[in-house]
């Protein structure tokens, strides 16, 4: 699983990723950035974000000291949190490649059943 | 504007268990309930309710007797279904009865809760506006021969009604358990409103049968005379007898304006912004993201862009009272524009 992100994690600026379950269940997360590697994602709840979401394939979210770009996969949604020097088209062409590549790998319909689950 | 969401289901259990697991959705609606069909009638008659979720087997009053009720009275309020005993011929019985959605039990709340988000947007597909003098901006939608439903939310009451117009003719009006040409004299009575814009009108009936003019007049003078700021009536016949070109626009849009100037400035032409308008219906999300941004301590959320699949790409920008939506061709230069909004918000 992890070297699907391995290009994006290794773009400039680039804090961490991470995948999301279609009932908000973090799937799959790794931080590179120290800071963000203390936070603990498991423990908040993301449902309330992907319900707001709903109908939205692609999001970019500009914050004062964050830049979160969104895509959404097999009901889920890929999350990569990058400063603002990131190279965005990078970053999208990234989660480009490697969405058909996850769909291929694991047959497809829901990313939940193909990840180990975090509680 | 928080939207109203009628749930009907005779097990009190479900009912309890679906308004607690709702709850976390507040900043987008809110949940009514009622425990038979019966009760969703009194509950549809005294509340200005936008989505309709039923389960099919009650006793007194079943769903399908409350899906044809509301089809005949409330047919711009949508219905999901959600049952425990489906067959393919319900869910078609549901579908062709005007179901919008039909899910079958057990379901994920999430799952419904989208289905309801993703209905509600439908309702103010149009746009939104805020803080305007619902005559004024009523007689536009005449003007323009307009085919739509406005909901109306008066800031001042809190009340909410419903305004049904066919191709600029007002056909029929609905608030708090009234209807026809009563209802129309005290929506239209509101002098501060949030107004939300669906593209659809589906009443065919004309119910009201007066000139949109006279119930404006009519309205204000009612208002006078049970001693509510008399001024207003001469200033709203002054209104009426000056030529349309006096209508004012709303006020929302002179930020708006110096958006997309400076949005020309910098981009020329080319900027690719289709339409820029104040929506409420992004409330939700924008508050979302500030949860998250909350979460990773990044300070306030500036800017962001969403594409939704269908549509027009969109640049969101919190802001009160409702967010500001840039609306992109398709092919617009969004991360530019991002990047410019980005700098100004941040200056401001």
């Amino acid at each position: 699983m992890e070297p699907d992100f391995n290009e994006i994690l290794s773009l400039d600026d680039v804090k961490g990723v991470m995948v999301l379950s279609g009932e908000g269940r973090v799937l799959f997360e790794r931080m590179i950035d120290p800071a963000f590697d203390r936070v603990k994602t498991k423990s908040k709840d993301w449902g309330p974000l992907l319900t707001a979401l709903e109908g939205v394939r692609e999001a970019d979210f500009l914050l004062d000291n964050l830049r979160i770009y969104m895509r959404q996969s097999a009901g889920g949604y890929i999350l990569v949190l990058m400063g603002h020097f990131a190279p965005i088209a990078m970053v999208r062409l990234n989660c480009d490649i490697v969405l058909p590549a996850l769909k291929r790998k694991h047959g497809s319909k829901g990313l939940g059943r193909f990840f180990k689950l975090g509680k | 504007m928080i939207k109203n969401v009628l749930i009907v289901d005779d097990d009190q259990e479900m009912l309890l268990s679906l308004k607690e697991g709702l709850e976390k959705y507040d900043e987008t609606f809110s949940v009514i309930i009622a425990g038979d069909g019966r009760v969703a009638m009194d509950k549809l008659r005294m509340n200005p309710v936008s989505l309709v979720v039923t389960d099919l087997e009650m006793p007194r009053m079943n769903g399908f007797s409350l899906l044809a009720h509301i089809m005949e009275h409330y047919p711009d309020i949508p219905v999901i279904i959600v049952t425990a005993y489906s067959t393919p011929q319900m869910e078609k019985q549901a579908r062709s009865g005007g179901a919008v959605g039909y899910i079958e039990k057990p379901f994920m709340i999430e799952e419904l809760a989208r289905k309801i988000v993703s209905t509600l947007r439908k309702e103010s597909e149009g746009g939104t506006l805020h803080g305007i003098s619902s005559g004024t901006f009523l007689q536009l939608i005449e003007m323009e021969e307009k085919t739509c439903t406005i909901r109306v939310f008066d800031r001042k009451s809190d009340k909410k009604g419903v305004l049904f117009f066919r191709n600029g003719e007002l056909l029929d009006a609905r608030m708090n358990g009234i209807s026809g040409v009563e209802a129309a004299y005290e929506v239209f009575s509101w002098e501060e409103v949030n107004l939300s814009i669906q593209n659809t009108c589906q009443k065919t009936d004309k119910i009201i049968n007066r000139d949109l003019q006279g119930i404006l007049l009519e309205a204000m003078r009612r208002k006078d005379e049970a001693g509510i700021d008399p001024e207003a009536v001469d200033e709203l016949e002054e209104d009426l007898l000056s030529e349309p070109e006096a209508l004012k626009k709303p006020e929302v849009e002179s930020p708006i304006n110096a958006m997309r100037n400076r949005l020309e400035n910098e981009l020329g032409q080319r900027s690719g912004v289709d339409d820029i308008y104040q929506d409420g219906n992004w409330d939700g999300l924008i508050r979302q993201v500030q949860a998250v941004g909350d979460f990773f301590s990044a300070g306030p959320f500036r800017v962001g862009y969403v594409d939704r699949r269908s549509g027009a790409d969109l640049i969101l920008i919190p802001g009160d009272p409702a967010p500001t939506v840039v609306s992109l061709h398709s092919r617009g230069p969004k991360d530019r524009i991002l990047q410019i909004l980005m700098d100004q918000e941040t200056l401001s």
